[in-house]
């Protein structure tokens, strides 16, 4: 499709991953003219390499001390309910199989400490209303027998589980340009501005040369970049890079149906519709460096052999079976991470019209964020469920931004 | 299954005597240095069955198509998936065409 | 773990060439390779515990295999044979290399600069009935022969467009197998044209064509005969190969169909440091950019022989000596002047053998010959990807725009993703898109090689932790 020289939209979206290409799909059914613009291809970023889980049991933070951790703790529980029923539907939605299995997940504890800290969380969360529930080891040996018999227990979930990330951005990308969206992939925002009316102009890069974009509305999705492309505007968003590894065994039979966390240890393990065993878990790799020194983004994060051992360890401590299967392949992801470590989704205080969503989490989260982004934009207002990812928490670092 | 029309060339070469490697439960006669693909080969050109259940055989013998991988166990080490054409045979090794049960 | 001042990867003839260099300068080195002994693909030794006297005796073998004695004889290289590399990451100042036994175990090294000698592996060719058993590259009989002393058949066809053909139809009779035809897919009047415009040229290192056309006539002595413009078209039979079917209509038995439709660089430990790769010409792949001393895109890390592009063993030798000159240069085990003398000679035998490669090259092209894949041929090995789904893939993220490369189709439909990581299926892939993107190959981006560069058993790695 080659695009004019000069074109108008209702919203720029930038950025090809899950966010950019479910926005784009709940934006353009509400009948959005929106322009989609991807550097690389779909999904080529931290969508299409996380490891798919989709986890809904609460992290460990949430669980602290203080009037904060607790309300935090209490709307990423409703949120997460949100999101199950999200999953749920989300094949139907999109009218094509997305391997979704949400068959339950363990997340398990090694230790009698561990196991008080998962009982504390259960409670929590049940007066939540996530409906967790605490296994000992012979319930969870019974539930999960290739698991290691020395472990201590588990907090259960059935709602967990996982996804196939390699088809989810296609598919959701595929429903947005059937309702009218432009999807444009190797094309890359080369400059942003805001004019004197409040709207902005971008410039794209493309295959077919450069393309003025002028909209009302713009939308950075583009995880770790945002910084770089909010730059544009000299805005401040605080999110940090985090290179993340993955990594992927032989094809076996089936032996997993659950996905599997540790409440003391960075570990996700599940086994694909194809058998083959996936482990990660947040353990980092290493960014690449330019010549002189500084990191590389442009380039894939270096796999750290020592991480990968360590996360191997504790992916075989929980289930012995894993020693038997043969590595295939490590990769590299660079996710985010934000100076609060909550994700960042909504409007941009400085820059009415533009918007911001990104922060680790966003596999799990993305479809729902991206539905409720999509409210915010249409509705001019965010919902309940988005405040604790406002970016107006970190407005005070735009105080000396100079706009238009 | 057919049988396997290997030949081991006999003109100008000695070998050491065969030693007994055990393949899917049964013992197989190999040159000490002989790779265990060929001793896979010297019985059948079938490696594995692939997910349609086809016969599959050797194709590159040079480590790289990995279509001769066989779990290959040595003396009391683990099961271990490997490449045959770059494992040499040894007394005793144990070798299976599919996944042995644990 | 031990440092070294120079890792080379590979112990084939540019390996084994950097290696006698590089000792010379009175650095240290070890070098890695998945074969238990020196040599590389091409001078495959019989295992140690072999007596064959005999071996490779004949004329074109004869520099590397002098080369062979003289590195392998050496007590100061450390020979790590057995071993693959599974990545080369930045270490300090040098390298990290972790490496894994083919047997098994686990092990790192350090070295301040690194040499990928990595050779090349023969292209892998989708026809129908590819994936029967006893449907081989020529490499696997060649090195079957070569190193383990055994014909994998009883009755061996060679087809493809490789020249290597007669060679090794030749070893097959010399080792006491027949050779059922050795089936050339170009028409002779095609090849002859083609020889004969780059004839003036490779003439210049002459040994190579004497060779050639004293196969032909043995080949004709032992009565094997030499088809040309046989295209085969599709392998059949039921539990293994039982022939091989040609565009004519013919059909040949055999119990081995062998191809050889050229050979792409093993260029995945380049790739996977980040190093500059371009598309190989003629049969694919990808072969390491690299300057004039054979140094690669990264600082510390060098290339030669058919990482760099497939030439032959003589030209690996030569590039294994410059850039074993280069790496002492940089080291300061070389001065400057000692550098440029020595490089003259190297750097003109690699010169001088250029006309004879790009006759071979021209005359072996397989991409007017390749056979086509049905759409339920598969593609990948590994996973059993399809033709069919392959091109599916395609036309799905063609939809979508035109900037995709192999990745984006092995996300959609598994191609590549299972144990050989994709050597097999990438070429092919990157064909498919170039043609539906309507693209140069060298325009579509490959897989991403990743660690570890060989499937490695995870009980190995968790020794490693220990």
């Amino acid at each position: 499709m080659s695009m004019p020289t000069t074109t108008h939209c209702d919203i720029l979206i930038v950025g090809g991953g899950l966010v950019g290409c479910a926005t784009a799909w709940h934006l353009s059914r509400l009948g959005f003219k929106v322009l989609l613009a991807e550097r690389g291809h779909l999904n080529s970023g931290a969508s299409g390499q996380n490891a798919g889980s989709l986890h809904f049991q609460i992290e460990r933070r949430f669980l602290e001390q203080g009037e904060k951790a607790a309300a935090d703790g209490a709307r990423i529980v409703s949120l997460n309910r949100l999101a199950i029923e999200e999953w749920k539907g989300i094949e139907n939605m999109l009218g094509r199989p997305l391997d979704v299995a949400m068959h339950g997940g363990l997340m398990v504890a090694e230790t009698e400490a561990e196991m008080d800290l998962l009982a504390f969380k259960v409670a929590r969360e049940n007066e939540l209303g996530l409906q967790t529930r605490v296994l000992s080891g012979t319930q969870l040996h019974h539930k999960a027998s290739a698991l290691s018999p020395n472990l201590a227990g588990a907090a259960w979930l059935e709602d967990e589980g996982h996804a196939n990330p390699r088809t989810l951005v296609d598919a959701f990308a595929d429903g947005a340009r059937g309702q009218g969206a432009v999807v444009q992939t190797g094309t890359a925002l080369a400059g942003l501005s805001m004019q004197r009316d409040r709207t902005y102009r971008a410039t794209l890069h493309g295959p077919d040369g450069e393309i003025t974009v002028n909209t009302p509305r713009v939308l950075l999705a583009a995880g770790h970049w945002v910084p770089r492309l909010a730059g544009l505007l000299g805005l401040n968003v605080p999110l940090y890079p985090a290179p993340l590894m993955m990594s992927v065994t032989d094809r076996t039979e089936p032996v997993l149906p659950f996905l599997i966390q540790h409440v003391g240890r960075r570990l996700s393990m599940k086994q694909t519709e194809d058998g083959n065993l996936l482990i990660g878990g947040g353990w980092p790799s290493r960014l690449a460096k330019r010549a002189d020194g500084t990191p590389d983004l442009d380039r894939p994060a270096i796999v750290e052999p020592a991480n990968l051992r360590a996360n191997l360890d504790v992916g075989a401590r929980v289930m012995p079976g894993l020693a038997e299967r043969s590595l295939l392949r490590t990769w590299t992801g660079t996710t985010c991470i934000s100076a609060d470590q909550l994700p960042i989704v909504g409007e941009v205080a400085a820059a009415p019209g533009l918007f911001v969503a990104a922060g680790g989490s966003l596999f799990t989260l993305g479809p729902v964020l991206a539905r409720l982004l999509a409210r915010t934009i249409a509705e001019g207002a965010a919902p309940e469920e988005l405040t604790m990812f406002t970016p107006r928490r970190f407005a005070h670092l735009d105080a000396f931004a100079v706009l238009p | 299954m057919k049988e396997a029309g290997v030949k081991r060339v006999e003109q100008g070469v000695t070998r050491p005597a065969p030693v007994a490697v055990e393949l899917d439960g049964a013992p197989v006669m190999a040159h000490p240095g002989e790779t265990v693909a060929v001793a896979v080969l010297s019985t059948a050109p079938r490696f594995r069955d692939d997910r349609s259940g086809q016969a599959r055989g050797m194709f590159c013998n040079m480590g790289t198509c990995s279509e001769c991988t066989v779990w290959v166990a040595r003396g009391d080490a683990p099961w271990r998936r490997l490449r045959g054409c770059l494992v040499p045979v040894e007394p005793g090794l144990r070798i299976r065409t599919e996944r042995p049960e644990a | 773990m031990s440092t070294y001042d120079i890792a080379i990867v590979g112990g084939g003839p540019a390996g084994l060439a950097a290696a006698e260099r590089t000792l010379a300068a009175g650095l240290s080195i070890c070098v890695i390779d998945e074969q238990q002994r020196p040599g590389g693909q091409i001078l495959r030794q019989p295992p140690a515990t072999f007596s064959v006297p005999g071996w490779l005796g004949g004329a074109p073998y004869r520099k590397g295999r002098a080369l062979l004695d003289r590195v392998s004889g050496d007590a100061r290289l450390q020979w790590l044979g057995g071993r693959s590399v599974l990545g080369v990451m930045p270490d300090g100042e040098g390298f990290a290399l972790t490496l894994s036994g083919t047997a098994g175990g686990i092990e790192q090294v350090r070295a301040r600069r690194v040499l990928v000698a990595g050779g090349c592996y023969d292209m892998p060719v989708a026809l129908p009935g590819w994936t029967l058993p006893g449907v081989m590259s020529a490499g696997a009989v060649q090195t079957l022969i070569k190193a383990q002393q055994v014909l994998p058949g009883q009755r061996i066809v060679l087809f493809g467009t490789h020249p290597l053909m007669i060679v090794l139809a030749q070893q097959i009779v010399e080792a006491g197998g027949e050779v059922a035809a050795v089936c050339f897919a170009q028409p002779f009047a095609a090849m002859a044209r083609t020889a004969l415009a780059h004839l003036p040229r490779a003439l210049r290192t002459p040994g190579p064509l004497l060779a050639a056309a004293a196969g032909i006539m043995a080949l004709r002595r032992a009565g094997v005969p030499v088809r040309y413009g046989a295209q085969a078209l599709r392998c059949e039979g039921t539990d293994a190969v039982e022939r091989i079917v040609f565009s004519n209509g013919e059909s040949i038995a055999c119990d081995v169909a062998a191809m050889c439709y050229g050979f792409l660089p093993q260029a995945d430990l380049i790739r996977q440091i980040g190093a500059e790769v371009r598309w190989s010409d003629p049969a694919g792949g990808w072969e390491a950019v690299h300057d004039e001393a054979m140094r690669a895109t990264v600082l510390g890390l060098y290339v030669a022989g058919e990482t760099t592009g497939v030439a032959g063993s003589d030209a690996a030798m030569a590039e294994g000596a410059l850039a074993g000159l280069a790496i002492a240069q940089d080291a300061g085990a070389l001065s400057d002047g000692e550098a440029a003398a020595a490089i003259r000679k190297p750097r003109a035998e690699r010169q001088a053998m250029q006309g004879f490669i790009d006759l071979l090259r021209s005359v072996a092209d397989p991409r007017p010959w390749l056979p086509q894949p049905e759409p339920e041929t598969l593609l990948c090995r590994c996973e059993d990807i399809s033709a069919g789904t392959v091109d599916r893939a395609i036309a799905d993220a063609l939809e979508v725009g035109p900037s995709f490369g192999a990745s984006a189709i092995k996300l959609r439909c598994r191609a590549g993703m299972g144990l050989c990581q994709g050597r097999t299926c990438e070429h092919a892939l990157v064909r498919r898109i170039a043609s539906a993107r309507g693209c140069r190959e060298a325009e579509v981006t490959g897989f991403r090689p990743r660690f570890p560069a060989r499937a490695v058993s995870v009980a190995d790695l968790l020794e490693g932790a220990a």
